[in-house]
C-alpha cells in the first residue's frame, strides 16, 4: 500500500514525491495559480501568461481583470496549433512590444505547460527583445508536469523578481523582510519585525503587496530576513547576485535554533541583544519540555496544508515523536539539512502527495497513527487541523502555539 | 489566438468536459496535468455543477512525457472502478498528451479489454485548432453513438432534449422551463435531457423517444444520428418569447402528429402577458419616441442571441443594435462573430439601449451583471432554480430585466 512511495532521504526535489493513491480528485493547485495571484498583487508589475485556452481561462479565476488599479496589464497569450509545432517566439515578442507601447513598466512572462513542453526559449527571447523595450521583462516557466504543485509558482515567481532589481549602494540600516506583505492583516506580525523597528532599522517588506519599486531597490539592504519558504530562493539569489546576506527564521522551531538566529540578526544588523525575547524563549522551552515528556514515542502523519513539513517533522522528531508518513507539497533545497536530522534520529518515513483526500484518509488510517496534522475531510483519527494558520509566523510564539495545539488534541 | 486581454474561446477539450460533467453514474478521467481538472471543477461548481459526473485526472510528469509512460492512467482507472463502480468512464483529451501524441483511443481499447464490465469512451477533438463549440458538438455526438441501447419507441410519446450543457449560462433553468412547457402542452415526459440532469441510464433510453428537441446547433449532429439510427425526428429550435414558445410547440405538434393542449398554452400566454402588461405602455412609448433606449445589444452564443433578439424585435417592438456571436464558426452577415478586437470598441461605443452579454464583458464595461446571458464570469450560480430566459417564464424574466435596466439608465 505504501511500497510505491519513496523514503524521505531518497527525495531530492518536489518531482520525486509520489502520489499516495493514483486517482486524482480534486488534486493540487497548479503553479500558474499562485504566480497569477502574486503578479496581481505587486504594484506596477504587469504580466503575460503564455499557454493554452485552459490556462488563460483558469488564470482569470485568480487575476480576473486585464488591467490593474495602477495601470498594470495582465494580458494573455494563447498558443495556436501552428505555434505548438513551430514555437510562439514571434507572437510573444509582438505581444511584449504591444504591452510596452501600452505602458507596462515591467513584465513577468508566466510560461505554462505547453511553452515548457515545446522548449520555448524565453530567456533567449528576452535577451533578444529587451533592448527594443522600455519595460523590463523577466519570466518564470511553470509547466505543471515539472512543478507538480503550487509552491514553485510562488518561490519561482518571487525568485524571478531578482531580474528586475537594480544594483545599488548598501544602506547599513536597511533590512528587507522577505515573505511578508507590507499590508499584511491576516497573519500576526512576528515579534522580530517590531523589535527591529525599535532598533531604528528601516524595514522593507518584499512579498505580494509590495511594489515594483520595492523590489527594484531591494539590493540596498544590509540583510534579508526570511519569513517564508516561498521567499528563501529569492534570498539565496540576492546573496549570490547582490551580496545581500540572509537569515531564515521560517524553518526554525526549536527554541535553541530561534535564539541562534536572533543572535545572528543582531550581529548582522549591528545591535546588542537586550534580552527582549528571554521571556518568550523561557515559555517555549517550558512547553517543549512538557511536550518532550508527553509526546515522546507518539507517531504522527502529516496531511495537506502544512507549509514546511520537513522542518516541522524534524523538530517533532527531535522532541521524541515518530514520523510515519509525510505529505510534502514541495521539497526545498534547504530541506536536506532537516532530512538529515530526521535520519540521524533513526527515522526515514515514506513521503507522498495526497491528491484525493477522501480516499487517502482511509489509507492513512491503516497506519494507525497516534496523531495526524493538516487537512482532513472527515476522520475519526485524532488530528490537528488548520496548521496553515501558522504560515508566515515565526519565532518562539509559533513553537508555543503549535505545541499547545498538539497537546490539546492528544488530550495531554 | 495570440494576445488577448479577456478570456479566450475555450478549447474543444473544455467544451467536452463541460458537456460530460453533468452525467451521473459516470466517471471522467483526464490523462494530463491535474491543475486543469482542479480548476475546471471549480468553474463547474461556480456554475452549479457539483458531484454529478465524477471528475478525475491522472496527473502526468516529465518522466511520463519522456518515456511515454501511461501507467498512471491504468492505475487511475483501476482505482476508480474499485471505489466508484461507474457504468461508463469517459476519457478526456488533454493538452500535453495531445502534443506528445498519446494515442488515447488505443489506450482506452486496451483498458476496455481489461475491464469489460465498464464501458469506456474516449473523446477526441483535443487539438489546438478545436474550440469549445466543436468540443460540445463532438461530445454530444459521441455520447449518442455509444450509449443508447437498442430499444423500441415508448408506448406513450416521449421526448429528449439535446444540447442543455454546462457551458451555457442558466442551462438548468432553461432546461426546466423547456420541459415544463412540453409536459404542460403535450402531457408527455422527457426520457433524457442531454446533458444537464441526466445519467447513463437516461442516455441508454434515448432511442425510445418520439421526438428530439435540439436547443443548440451543436446538438444537431447527435439528433441526425439518432434520426438515422432510431428514426426519431428532431426540431432544432431554442424557444424564446411568448409567441416564439407557442410557435415552437406548434412545430413539435406537427412532428409528433398529436395536438397540444390549447388551454394550457393560452393560459401560459395569458399569465405571461398579464405579468408584462404594467410595463408595456412604457416600452411602447420608448419604441415610438426613444428607439435608442429599446435597442438590444447582444453578445453571446449565436442561438441565444438570435432567440432573444427575435423575442425583443418581433414581440416587443425593439430595435436590433450591436449584436455578435462568440464562435467564429457560427458567424453570419446578420450575426457576425466578434473577437475581443471587435467587441471592445463596439462595447465602448454603446451609449444607450439594453446590453446583454457575458459577466466578464458586463463587469469590464461597468454594466449591471443582472443583464448576463452567457459565460464567462466570476460569479457563483449555486441556485439551479433561477429564472430562465427560454420559454414563457423566460419571456417574463427578460422583460423584467429590460425594464429595470431601462429605469436604471433614466
Amino acid at each position: 500500500m505504501f511500497d510505491h512511495l519513496k523514503r524521505l532521504s531518497a527525495v531530492k526535489s518536489g518531482s520525486g514525491i509520489k502520489f499516495l493513491s493514483p486517482a486524482v480528485f480534486p488534486g493540487n493547485h497548479c503553479p500558474m495559480r499562485i504566480a497569477s495571484v502574486i503578479v496581481e498583487d505587486i504594484r506596477g508589475l504587469s504580466s503575460l501568461l503564455v499557454g493554452t485556452p485552459e490556462c488563460a481561462t483558469h488564470s482569470r479565476l485568480f487575476s480576473p481583470l486585464p488591467e490593474g488599479r495602477n495601470g498594470e496589464l495582465h494580458w494573455l497569450y494563447v498558443i495556436d496549433s501552428n505555434e505548438v509545432v513551430f514555437g510562439c517566439r514571434e507572437g510573444v515578442a509582438d505581444a511584449l512590444r504591444k504591452m510596452d507601447r501600452a505602458g507596462a513598466e515591467a513584465i513577468l512572462i508566466i510560461g505554462t505547460c505547453i511553452p515548457e513542453l515545446i522548449g520555448e526559449d524565453m530567456e533567449g527571447l528576452i535577451h533578444e527583445i529587451q533592448p527594443e523595450l522600455k519595460a523590463q521583462v523577466t519570466f518564470v516557466m511553470l509547466g505543471q508536469f515539472k512543478n507538480v504543485s503550487y509552491p514553485p509558482g510562488s518561490w519561482k515567481t518571487m525568485e524571478a523578481m531578482a531580474s528586475l532589481m537594480d544594483r545599488c549602494e548598501t544602506d547599513s540600516r536597511r533590512i528587507n523582510v522577505l515573505g511578508r506583505s507590507p499590508f499584511e492583516e491576516h497573519i500576526p506580525e512576528p515579534a522580530v519585525t517590531g523589535y527591529l523597528e525599535s532598533k531604528e532599522l528601516k524595514l522593507r517588506y518584499l512579498a505580494p503587496g509590495a511594489s515594483l519599486d520595492d523590489f527594484r531597490q531591494a539590493p540596498d539592504a544590509a540583510l534579508n530576513v526570511v519569513l517564508s519558504p516561498f521567499a528563501q530562493p529569492l534570498a539565496v539569489r540576492m546573496e549570490r547576485e547582490f551580496g545581500v546576506p540572509f537569515i531564515a527564521l521560517h524553518d526554525k522551531y526549536a527554541p535553541s535554533d530561534i535564539d541562534r538566529a536572533y543572535g545572528d540578526i543582531a550581529r548582522a544588523a549591528g545591535y546588542e541583544p537586550d534580552g527582549r525575547f528571554d521571556e518568550e524563549k523561557r515559555q517555549a522551552e517550558n512547553i517543549q519540555a512538557k511536550a518532550e515528556e508527553r509526546l515522546k514515542g507518539m507517531s504522527f502523519v502529516f496531511s495537506q496544508r502544512i507549509d514546511m513539513p520537513v522542518p516541522l517533522a524534524a523538530y517533532l522528531t527531535e522532541i521524541g515523536m515518530v514520523p510515519l508518513l509525510l505529505h510534502i507539497e514541495e521539497y526545498y533545497s534547504a530541506d536536506s539539512a532537516h532530512t538529515r536530522k530526521i535520519k540521524d534520529a533513526g527515522y526515514d518515513p515514506p513521503v507522498c502527495r495526497i491528491t484525493n483526500i477522501a480516499e487517502d484518509e482511509k489509507l492513512i488510517k491503516e497506519l494507525n497513527p497516534d496523531i495526524c496534522m493538516g487537512y482532513f475531510l472527515k476522520t475519526d483519527m485524532k488530528y490537528v487541523p488548520d496548521m496553515y494558520d501558522f504560515y508566515g509566523q515565526t519565532g518562539y510564539g509559533r513553537t508555543v502555539n503549535i505545541l499547545k495545539r498538539i497537546l490539546e488534541v492528544t488530550g495531554e | 489566438m495570440g494576445l488577448l486581454r479577456f478570456k479566450p474561446i475555450p478549447s474543444g477539450r473544455m467544451g467536452t468536459l463541460w458537456t460530460l460533467s453533468t452525467i451521473k453514474n459516470a466517471a471522467l478521467v483526464e490523462f494530463g496535468c491535474m491543475g486543469h481538472m482542479l480548476y475546471s471543477g471549480v468553474t463547474l461548481k461556480h456554475g452549479g455543477v457539483n458531484d454529478l459526473c465524477r471528475l478525475y485526472s491522472t496527473h502526468i510528469d516529465e518522466t511520463d512525457i519522456a518515456l511515454g509512460g501511461t501507467e498512471r492512467l491504468e492505475h487511475t482507472v483501476a482505482n476508480i472502478i474499485k471505489n466508484d463502480s461507474p457504468k461508463v468512464i469517459f476519457f478526456l483529451p488533454s493538452a500535453v498528451p495531445e502534443v506528445i501524441g498519446t494515442d488515447l483511443r488505443a489506450l482506452c481499447d486496451e483498458l476496455q479489454q481489461e475491464h469489460p464490465e465498464v464501458m469506456m469512451i474516449p473523446f477526441g477533438h483535443g487539438g489546438f485548432n478545436v474550440n469549445q463549440h466543436d468540443g460540445v458538438k463532438n461530445a454530444l455526438l459521441t455520447l449518442v453513438k455509444n450509449i443508447p441501447a437498442e430499444v423500441g419507441k415508448t408506448p406513450e410519446p416521449t421526448f429528449n432534449i439535446i444540447g442543455s450543457c454546462a457551458d451555457l449560462f442558466r442551462f438548468q433553468a432553461d432546461a426546466a422551463e423547456t420541459i415544463r412547457a412540453v409536459e404542460g402542452a403535450f402531457g408527455i415526459k422527457p426520457l433524457c435531457v442531454l446533458t444537464s440532469g441526466t445519467c447513463i441510464e437516461d442516455i441508454e433510453r434515448m432511442g425510445g423517444a418520439h421526438v428530439n428537441l435540439v436547443i443548440r446547433r451543436e446538438g444537431e449532429a447527435a439528433a441526425k444520428y439518432l434520426q438515422r439510427k432510431y428514426g426519431t425526428p428532431y426540431i432544432l429550435h431554442r424557444p424564446y418569447g411568448i409567441d416564439g414558445t407557442a410557435e415552437w410547440l406548434e412545430e413539435i405538434e406537427r412532428v409528433l402528429g398529436s395536438a397540444f393542449d390549447r388551454a394550457f398554452v393560452e393560459k401560459e400566454r395569458g399569465i405571461a402577458r398579464s405579468m408584462l402588461e404594467p410595463v408595456m405602455p412604457r416600452f411602447r412609448h420608448m419604441s415610438r419616441s426613444h428607439m435608442e433606449e429599446v435597442t438590444l445589444h447582444l453578445g453571446a452564443h449565436a442561438d441565444i442571441v438570435e432567440g432573444i433578439l427575435s423575442f425583443g424585435c418581433r414581440e416587443m417592438g425593439f430595435n436590433k443594435g450591436v449584436c455578435w456571436c462568440d464562435s467564429p464558426d457560427m458567424g453570419t452577415d446578420e450575426l457576425p462573430y466578434y473577437s475581443e478586437e471587435k467587441w471592445i470598441p463596439a462595447v465602448e461605443g454603446l451609449k444607450d439601449g439594453l446590453f446583454m452579454s457575458s459577466g466578464e464583458i458586463l463587469e469590464w464595461a461597468g454594466r449591471s451583471l443582472s443583464m448576463q446571458i452567457s459565460y464567462p464570469d466570476r460569479s457563483w450560480h449555486l441556485h439551479p432554480f433561477e429564472p430562465p430566459f427560454m420559454g414563457f417564464r423566460g419571456a417574463v424574466n427578460l422583460v423584467n430585466l429590460w425594464i429595470n435596466c431601462n429605469i436604471e439608465r433614466w
